[in-house]
């Protein structure tokens, strides 16, 4: 079977046909081995050997720990792939944005307004998690949109705070 | 009277350290705990455990009556107040005297007297103790702060008059960010300790954080050297070592001095620390004194060969500490990391989750001190800290290389993990030589940020491939090496064909 895997924005091809694995064109020798009871895999790999843990699937993917960091691995058949190149999500107008909250938190102050100019970087608001209070900075240039939220609100994570449109062309 | 049963109003790793130390002691410990921690590790470990509220810090951890009455309904005659929470609150410490029941700690007049940012930096200049140029006042007029700025020179540095550990800390570089940096430090400063007082000092570029360990009984006061905690990000301290190598014998016997007379200068008893920023040029300034015991107390336990949790309770119970009078010398080089649930591909921010697996390192000069374990949630409620690993060595490089081998080991699976950095750092060279200061994380954010090499990207690519391809079941897993596990395929065999009906 033929598999397109996404890490990190970086598409690899990947055909398992039993213990054959094909890399992008270029055949490896590679074998998985996991341990009953425990999360954790063992990847062989061209003769190396490397621990990784599975945390996780869900339909973003596999969960992977690897040397320590936690990894979303997007692994999908030809046809899925195919299909979601159909729906294909329209990236966001240059310049424009959606800011989410990465973690949920509590909003303790807003730092611009509807209507306001902001550049790369300029802090939207800032959020406290953890009792320490976090800057979420503007991804882009543009205008702030609207904000969807208040001073005081607790959010989740996910959740959409601020929407900027790109710049008016002048 | 040597004590019998102690109260610890803390949670996480470090009441299990304290637990720990009770036990060897043979003194009982009781635990209290918030609905969120009632199944957690330091709760099991202690001898009674008693449940003071809900999961909010205000409505349990952080309430004196509570404890007061916990450590009373639970017949305890001491209160260990760990670190944080309210370990460094004096009022606290008057309401446990008050009650009639042993304060580990300095005396409430001591922790009061350091406890003050501006009075201690007076006190201490009083005391001859080198301090870093600055307003010894609270500043609550912004004019009045321009004016001490401009006569600094900028940056200078926000601080809370009550703080600790980087909240309500903020570095200004030019005089328009002055007013803001104000009002932020003064409403982190009252969120995180119910002061919002804050004050200025001169800001020194790039010194190292080199702190020095006191121990005070009714006897003596004696230093057991310094721990340098260079490696800090927005003033958290990542990690931390004993000895620094920035410091020879000669400066040890200086700055430990210094630290003994500031401690004197309060009336000190029990285990305390004095921070020290060290200047490239060799010159030393007084920054602050932790009236507790702190995070990285094991790295000094660990060259000491001193139990610094047994001697706190030692000293509280009226016995005289086990240190040796004269020159103490550290005894090899020891390393902590601070394991933290911030996740590196999320911009550190903190991470949640149920610990579903734990690979602990282990194997010579190996220690770990944790509050978490496999079930354990992660949450926001809390201190990012999870576990701190502790390793040692003859000299800094095996010590680097003894926690390269550790944090290869380690595994935590369920949450987020700031380990990619450890493991970084552990191999940078700048770090590997000792060229470190304060400022070392902000000129190296690469560390903090998660890399992805070609190696990984192969790695990652292949594994997810290949756990794909077991999950259609075109494939079948073999659980170990060479021996192929036909009943579990057979099991997926018969789950695919149900559901394909």
């Amino acid at each position: 079977m033929k598999y397109f895997v996404t890490v990190a924005g970086r598409e690899v091809e990947v055909i398992v046909d039993g213990d054959q694995v094909t890399v992008d064109g270029r055949q490896v020798a590679a074998h998985l081995v996991h341990f009953p009871g425990t999360p954790l895999v063992q990847l062989s790999l061209e003769g190396r050997r490397y621990p990784l843990a599975v945390a996780g699937r869900d339909d973003d993917g596999w969960r992977l720990v690897d040397h320590g960091a936690v990894r979303e691995v997007n692994a999908v058949d030809e046809r899925t792939r195919h299909i979601r190149s159909l729906v294909g999500q329209v990236s966001g107008v240059a310049g424009g944005g959606v800011v989410k909250a990465p973690m949920p938190g509590m909003v303790v102050k807003l730092l611009v307004e509807v209507g306001q100019r902001v550049a790369a970087g300029d802090g939207l608001l800032l959020l406290e998690a953890m009792k320490m209070e976090n800057e979420l900075k503007a991804p882009g240039d543009g205008v702030v949109e609207s904000i969807s939220t208040t001073v005081g609100q607790a959010v989740e994570k996910g959740e959409v705070l601020v929407r900027l449109a790109a710049l008016p062309s002048d | 009277m040597p004590l019998q049963r102690v109260l610890i109003a803390n949670r996480g790793e470090i009441a299990l350290r304290i637990v720990r130390a009770c036990r060897d002691e043979g003194i009982a410990s009781v635990a209290v705990h918030s609905d969120a921690d009632a199944r957690a590790p330091f709760v099991r470990a202690a001898d009674l455990a008693v449940r003071i509220g809900p999961a909010a810090p205000a409505e349990s951890y952080l309430r004196i009556e509570t404890l007061i009455e916990a450590a009373h309904a639970s017949g305890a005659d001491a209160v260990h107040p760990g670190y944080g929470f309210l370990a460094e609150r004096a009022a606290f410490a008057r309401a446990v005297e008050e009650a009639g029941l042993v304060w580990i700690g300095p005396p409430s007049s001591a922790i009061e007297a350091m406890g003050d940012k501006t009075s201690a930096r007076r006190l201490m200049a009083a005391a001859g103790v080198p301090i870093v140029p600055g307003a010894v006042a609270a500043m609550t007029d912004p004019e009045e702060a321009r004016a001490m700025a401009e006569q600094l020179g900028y940056p200078v540095l926000v601080k809370a008059a009550a703080g600790g550990g980087g909240k309500g800390m903020r570095v200004v570089h030019a005089p328009g960010d002055l007013a803001e940096a104000l009002r932020a430090a003064a409403r982190e400063a009252q969120k995180a300790f119910g002061d919002d007082a804050v004050y200025l000092e001169k800001f020194i570029e790039a010194p190292r954080h080199v702190e020095i360990q006191i121990l005070a009984d009714a006897r003596r006061t004696v230093h057991l050297g310094e721990r340098e905690c260079s490696i800090q990000r927005r003033h958290q301290k990542l990690v931390e070592e004993a000895p620094s190598i920035a410091v020879d014998a000669a400066l040890r016997e200086r700055m430990g001095a210094a630290a003994v007379a500031a401690a004197a200068a309060v009336g000190y008893r029990g285990a305390g620390t004095c921070e020290f920023l060290l200047a490239a040029d060799g010159a030393f300034y007084f920054l602050e004194m932790n009236t507790r015991i702190q995070v990285e107390h094991p790295v000094t336990e660990l060259v000491h060969g001193v139990d610094l949790v047994r001697e706190q309770l030692r000293i509280a119970g009226g016995e005289t500490m086990q240190v040796p009078d004269g020159v103490r010398h550290p005894n090899g080089w020891a390393i902590e990391c601070r394991i933290t649930s911030e996740d590196p591909a999320n911009g550190l921010l903190p991470s949640t989750g149920t610990i579903t697996w734990m690979s602990v390192p282990s194997g010579p000069h190996v220690r770990w001190d944790a509050g978490i374990e496999v079930g354990s949630e992660v949450t926001l409620h809390y201190d990012s800290m999870l576990a701190k690993l502790i390793v040692s060595g003859e000299t800094r490089t095996a010590a680097i290389e003894a926690m390269r081998r550790a944090l290869d080991e380690l595994v935590i699976v369920g949450v987020a993990t700031n380990l990619p950095f450890h493991r970084a750092l552990m191999r940078d060279p700048d770090f590997i030589r000792g060229e470190i200061d304060i400022q070392f994380l902000e000129r190296r954010p690469d560390l903090l940020e998660a890399a992805t090499d070609e190696d990984s990207l192969l790695r990652l690519a292949v594994t997810a491939a290949l756990l794909e391809d077991e999950r259609r079941g075109s494939r079948r897993i073999s659980s170990l090496p060479g021996q192929a596990a036909a009943s579990v395929s057979r099991w997926r065999e018969v789950a695919r064909t149900d559901g394909h009906r």
